[in-house]
């Protein structure tokens, strides 16, 4: 039987077995719970089939040629657009949408910047090894969730990285230490053994804790009796003696860690203490994943790197590359924008209000499939199939890895896929020439 | 009283999943909640009848609680969804998601309706 | 787990069983009684034999029947019960490395993802009762599930 590769999130399982005859899809076998709604969104109530436009505040069915012809009205009278989202399409729509953002001067970016594009444009520069999956089911003896609960945000990823025997470790779970770092006793928990390490810390000492272990680092016997940020010192000690110890560990990271400091930043503080560590391992060595929702939010950066040279956001000024101090943030924040074009995502519901507020006072293109907060607010609505089940591409996993996904059914509609749509707008602008 | 805000991702409490399936009802029920320890439960001398007002600085919403024995004394915890986001803030064009100081009393009012939410975004209130 | 805690074990045989595990899972099911024990007749395990007496209570000698309930509400389909299941490891090679099984389903596999829930297949081959005499108090399902939607119960 052929075995997909599922969108449903970031993992992107590639054992999924599909029934299907076509036109519909019969039975999912292998997927989890998330895997199963992205496939049953083909037939959503909530689906968006055909374009539609804001008139008098109530969204009305056009047809193509209307639709398209009102977007090219809002960007043509606009001088700064800003395009974002572009986690959920392929790599092939990334760039159909960086030469869009170059056509009509405008400043593009993808949800992985507010997310794990930070940890990973420093750990890149320090030269902290990424691991990856395959890498971590074959050779891991440790791992490390820090501010991550796979369990409820990923569900098979504890499934791959701990349960199943790889290569090298024929005995799976027996040899592989969990070691949970969280606030909250969150559902990833509830998998540990004996010889795991529950490490409950209270909200914002996450600095504490890696400020002691690099002083353990340099001198033993540092640790204070009364241990740190809530965890005893007999648990730290373990933790050390693991993370010394691994000969193939992984530390996690969640969004638990992103979180912003006015006084210092925890991240470079995380990865300096990995160097430290790395330094002084003899035998192993301790690497990262970093965990994101969207099913392609490792691809942008790579996308970017490969045509534009520069990792992340871009900005254009006459149809060239200019370099900009401006994040997407700070973009909205400033209101430096006159009209945005969101692709595949809905800030509207995840970017606090203070910049939903401000994205929704201007004109706003939503790309998308299905209704969101972002529906609500938008002036047009361009639908496109669904990526992964009804159009094909490349996408990126988190560990970096590149995925081909594959098309099982046709759209609806005949609707066009992201990067069709982005390359049908791209014409509009520059008169058909390539 | 005063507590610490965490946004986190739930998979029973999931905003793409009520969006493609749900209505404006659904969303309520499912987003538009909050998780406490039992203790602050009994601080608030809350009862199941009543709705929690949150309020951070600026603004603040009305949501449905529930008990949950994992979350600490002093944290109350909300899905990732448009109504938690109503209090998350900026940080030096950094997004603060996580341990946001919020003031939390019992109220009697309706919990925040989804189309009031869209409403304030778009600035008529 | 709790009765073989109590047991003797010291595997001596004379209840006619290879092991005291065996044994304490006979006893669960109802199989045997407490009494069917000869060693722990004797005066010294006395103690032992009250409290087994008193775990049992009045269904001591009742016939169970092994029950295995995946809650469907609670399940998110992560496939962690289809790689830790021993009987799965044997017969279905790819659930090994956390792959998702062959369908359809081999026919002494336990546990298959199906429509992002997990399905119980067949339970006559789970290791509690057919494991050509190895058969073994486990519950490694039940243990390792993340969102405590497997429970193993006798009924």
């Amino acid at each position: 039987m052929k075995r997909y590769p599922c969108s449903g999130c970031s993992l992107l399982c590639d054992d999924i077995i599909v029934k299907s005859d076509g036109l519909f899809i019969d039975k999912i076998i292998g997927a989890c719970l998330k895997g199963k709604e992205r496939f049953d969104q083909v037939s959503a109530q909530n689906r968006i089939t055909s374009p539609l436009i804001r008139k008098n505040n109530e969204l009305i069915n056009v047809s193509w040629e209307e639709a398209l012809a009102k977007t090219v009205e809002i960007i043509k009278n606009s001088s700064a657009p800003l395009l974002y989202g572009f986690s959920n399409v392929t790599c092939e729509a990334q760039r159909a949408g960086m030469d869009l953002a170059r056509e009509i001067n405008g400043f593009i970016d993808s949800n992985a910047s507010i997310c794990q594009g930070k940890i990973l444009n420093k750990a890149k520069s320090q030269g902290i090894n990424l691991t990856t999956i395959t890498e971590i089911i074959n050779k891991g003896d440790l791992i490390i969730l820090w501010g991550a609960n796979p369990a409820e945000t990923i569900p098979r990823l504890l499934n791959k990285v701990l349960f199943s025997r790889g290569k090298f470790r024929m005995t799976g779970r027996e040899i592989k230490t969990l070691v949970i770092i969280d606030p909250v006793k969150t559902a990833s928990f509830r998998v540990m053994g004996v010889r795991d390490l529950a490490l409950i810390i209270e909200p914002d000492k996450d600095i504490e804790l890696i400020q002691m272990l690099k002083e353990e680092c340099c001198s033993a016997d540092s640790i204070p009796s009364g241990g740190v940020a809530g965890i005893d010192k007999s648990d730290l000690k373990r933790l050390l003696l693991h993370l010394t110890g691994a000969e193939n560990g992984v530390i996690i990271l969640g969004q638990g860690v992103l979180q912003p400091h006015a006084d210092y930043d925890l991240i470079e503080e995380l990865l300096d203490l990995l160097q430290l560590i790395n330094d002084r391992q003899v035998k192993g060595r301790i690497s990262l994943l970093l965990l994101g929702g969207h099913f392609n939010m490792a691809g942008f950066d790579h996308v970017a790197l490969s045509s534009y040279g520069v990792s992340g956001k871009l900005q254009f000024e006459n149809k060239k590359l200019v370099k900009s101090e401006d994040t997407i943030v700070s973009k909205i924040n400033k209101e430096n924008f006159d009209c945005s074009i969101i692709v595949g995502t809905d800030p509207i519901s995840h970017l606090p209000h203070s910049l939903s507020s401000k994205l929704a006072r201007k004109p706003l293109i939503l790309i998308d499939n299905h209704s969101s907060a972002t529906s609500r607010i938008a002036d047009v609505i361009l639908p496109t199939s669904i990526t992964g089940i009804e159009s094909s591409g490349l996408v990126y996993r988190i560990d970096q890895v590149p995925v081909e996904l594959k098309k099982i059914l046709n759209p609806p509609n005949n609707i066009p896929s992201d990067e069709e749509l982005l390359n049908q707008l791209i014409k509009k602008f520059n008169g058909g020439a390539k | 009283m005063d507590f610490l805000l965490n946004t986190i991702r739930k998979i029973d409490n999931d905003q793409v999943k009520e969006y493609s399936f749900g209505n404006d009802q659904s969303l309520e029920e499912n987003l538009a909640i909050s998780f406490i320890s039992p203790k602050d439960f009994d601080k608030l001398n809350l009862v199941p009848s009543l709705h929690l007002k949150i309020s951070s600085k600026q603004r603040n919403i009305v949501v449905k609680f529930e008990k949950d024995d994992n979350i600490p004394e002093g944290t109350i915890t909300m899905p990732v969804s448009i109504w938690s986001n109503q209090l998350t803030q900026i940080l030096e064009d950094e997004l603060v998601y996580k341990n946001i100081v919020v003031s939390v009393e019992a109220t009697r009012e309706p919990i925040l309706k989804f189309e009031d939410v869209i409403q304030k975004i778009r600035g008529i209130e | 787990m709790e009765i073989y805690k109590w047991l003797p074990k010291t595997n001596c045989k004379e209840c006619g069983k290879p092991t005291c595990m065996a044994f304490s899972l006979d006893l669960l099911q109802g199989k045997v009684k407490v009494d069917d024990c000869p060693p722990i007749l004797k005066p010294k395990y006395k103690k032992q034999y009250e409290k087994l007496k008193e775990m049992l209570g009045s269904e001591e000698g009742q016939q169970k029947e092994l029950r295995i309930n995946v809650d469907e509400d609670l399940c998110d389909g992560c496939g962690i019960c289809v790689t830790v299941c021993p009987v799965n490891a044997r017969y279905c090679p790819p659930s090994l490395s956390g792959k998702a099984p062959e369908y359809p389903p081999e026919k002494h596999q336990l546990f298959q993802v199906i429509g992002g829930k997990c399905e119980l297949l067949n339970l006559e081959h789970c290791r509690r009762l057919d494991s050509e005499g190895r058969e073994r108090e486990c519950h490694v399902c039940e243990t390792y599930c993340p969102r405590e939607a497997i429970k193993i119960e006798y009924v």
